[in-house]
């Protein structure tokens, strides 16, 4: 298997906009193939993650949409769907054309749009990612998963909702520091706890936004990558899920696949938890973040929470999680999220992410979580 | 084997059905092919009690678009009495009566063609 590499990366501006899922896709993918000084004419694939298009943009198809918009309409595309995680189960399949030794440049992204649409309708179509004949007939919403798991590791291990209420909080502080977030505003404590419920326990601060956005990534072999000084090495990348009901699932306190997709990943890396510098992960309501900073194996089991409220997880904490700002305040376009998570760790590892830098960084980790915690994406990334 | 027209035939008369391996021992909601703890094929079909205790429970106060009239409504997960877990509405219960571990029993809710599981309180 040959190794792989990031050679480049870009991200959109996330929030409101008056472009397709496409379009924002294809602006992030100039600016990444612009930062790896790389030709689209080299491009030899096109992985794609896009969600729920078919509904808010009624556009099926979106990976030769997406391909001809940026101008390379002949490259074999893709489009994976896997919930939120899309993007980044593009990514690992992209790494593995490559370590096939099939493709030597290929392109990876995603692009959404869904901002165009009522909230009453956008959480009628993520809730399509849970199950139509048990769970959507009944109104579950995501926001309502995650209470199911908030409560659940509330009654296991304690957790408060103001140990929450910090996730939110650093994750705003980090976002300020993000140019590119959809929310670039601290916000306190009491903001979040005097929020009120969209599920209980969270709070409407407890929950990442809406957003419409494009990232993209691209990716290398090692003969291409070799001379590149700022290139930043897929040391693992791994997969995993677990059952689609929620009634299926043997622990609400946790989340199983990601500590299935963390074990596959260190292990390919050759890493252990204590080497990982920063982290990007998958924040869609504050409780998510707690679940997986445990599951990642950064914290013991029921000390996510202690571990949000010391600031171990803040920017010059032991170890930093989501310094763009995370979903909750960088913001999720589903599609996208799990290629901007991939670059904003790419852009902490080269030592490039200026006031949100983490000082030293060489091993980062990217976390993304599909839909009712039954996909789960983990890659680690090293400067060697 | 239960399909799912099966067990929601049967749900919205008042009957849940389960399927229980004849390898490990098991009980699954159906449908399913193997098990997936011992990956036997080998179900046979159990009715189950209906009673249970609450794993897991929230009220959804912003609800998708085809639910907003009925909001706000409490769902949770119960845990029943043969093993199985089920996602289910929870019906008759104060908000704040809601509690992880309290007693559950399963009644149908029926909406024209739609069967879907709910629960309410045993007494």
């Amino acid at each position: 298997m040959r190794r792989v590499a990031v050679l480049g990366v870009g991200v959109t501006k996330f929030g409101k906009h008056e472009r397709t899922s496409g379009e924002l896709f294809a602006e992030a993918a100039v600016d990444a193939l612009a930062d790896a000084e790389i030709s689209p004419a080299k491009v030899q694939a096109l992985y794609y993650g896009n969600v729920v298009g078919g509904e808010t943009e009624h556009q099926l198809h979106t990976g030769p949409q997406a391909a001809s918009i940026l101008g390379i309409p002949t490259v074999p595309t893709t489009r994976f769907e896997t919930a939120c995680a899309s993007s980044h189960a593009a990514f690992r399949h992209a790494v593995m054309e490559i370590a096939a030794g099939i493709s030597d440049v290929v392109l990876v992204g995603g692009g959404e749009r869904v901002l165009n649409v009522s909230t009453a309708a956008s959480t009628e179509y993520f809730a399509y990612a849970s199950d139509a004949s048990w769970e959507q007939p009944l109104g579950l919403t995501f926001p309502g998963v995650f209470a199911l798991v908030a409560r659940a590791h509330m009654a296991k291990h304690g957790t408060t909702e103001a140990q929450m209420a910090a996730v939110a909080v650093k994750n705003h502080k980090h976002g300020v520091l993000n140019p590119k977030a959809q929310f670039q505003k601290e916000i306190s404590l009491e903001t979040v706890l005097k929020s009120p419920y969209i599920a209980d326990p969270l709070k409407l601060y407890d929950c990442c936004p809406f957003t419409d956005g494009g990232a993209a990534v691209v990716l290398a072999a090692e003969e291409v990558a070799r001379t590149r000084k700022r290139a930043v090495w897929v040391l693992g990348t791994a997969a995993a899920s677990d059952s689609m009901l929620l009634g299926d699932k043997k622990d609400l306190s946790r989340v199983m696949a990601t500590e299935r997709a963390a074990k596959a990943a260190y292990t390919q890396a050759g890493r252990s938890p204590a080497d990982v510098d920063v982290v990007e992960l998958h924040d869609c309501f504050t409780i998510a973040e707690i679940v997986a900073t445990e599951g990642l194996g950064l914290f013991e089991p029921g000390a996510g929470g202690i571990a949000a409220e010391k600031g171990w997880t803040s920017l010059g904490g032991k170890v930093p999680v989501n310094t763009s700002g995370g979903l909750k305040a960088k913001g999720h376009p589903i599609g996208a999220t799990g290629a901007a998570q991939i670059a904003e760790i790419v852009t902490q590892l080269r030592g490039e992410a200026g006031p949100r830098q983490v000082d030293g960084a060489t091993t980062g980790v990217t976390h993304t979580l599909g839909g009712n915690t039954a996909t789960v994406l983990v890659s680690v990334f090293g400067r060697e | 084997m239960v399909t799912l027209k099966t067990f929601f035939d049967r749900a919205r008369e008042g009957r849940l059905t389960g399927i229980k391996c004849g390898g490990c021992g098991e009980v699954a909601i159906p449908p399913r092919e193997f098990c997936a703890s011992c990956h036997a094929r080998a179900w046979q079909v159990v009715p189950l009690a209906g009673d249970g205790t609450l794993v897991s429970y929230t009220v959804i106060r912003v609800a998708p678009a085809k639910h907003a009239a009925d909001a706000p409504y409490a769902v949770g997960v119960v845990k029943l009495s043969e093993g199985a877990s089920i996602f289910g509405r929870i019906l008759d219960v104060p908000f704040e009566k809601l509690a992880v571990g309290m007693p559950l029993r399963f009644r149908p809710i029926v909406a024209d063609a739609q069967t879907s599981v709910g629960f309410g309180p045993i007494a």
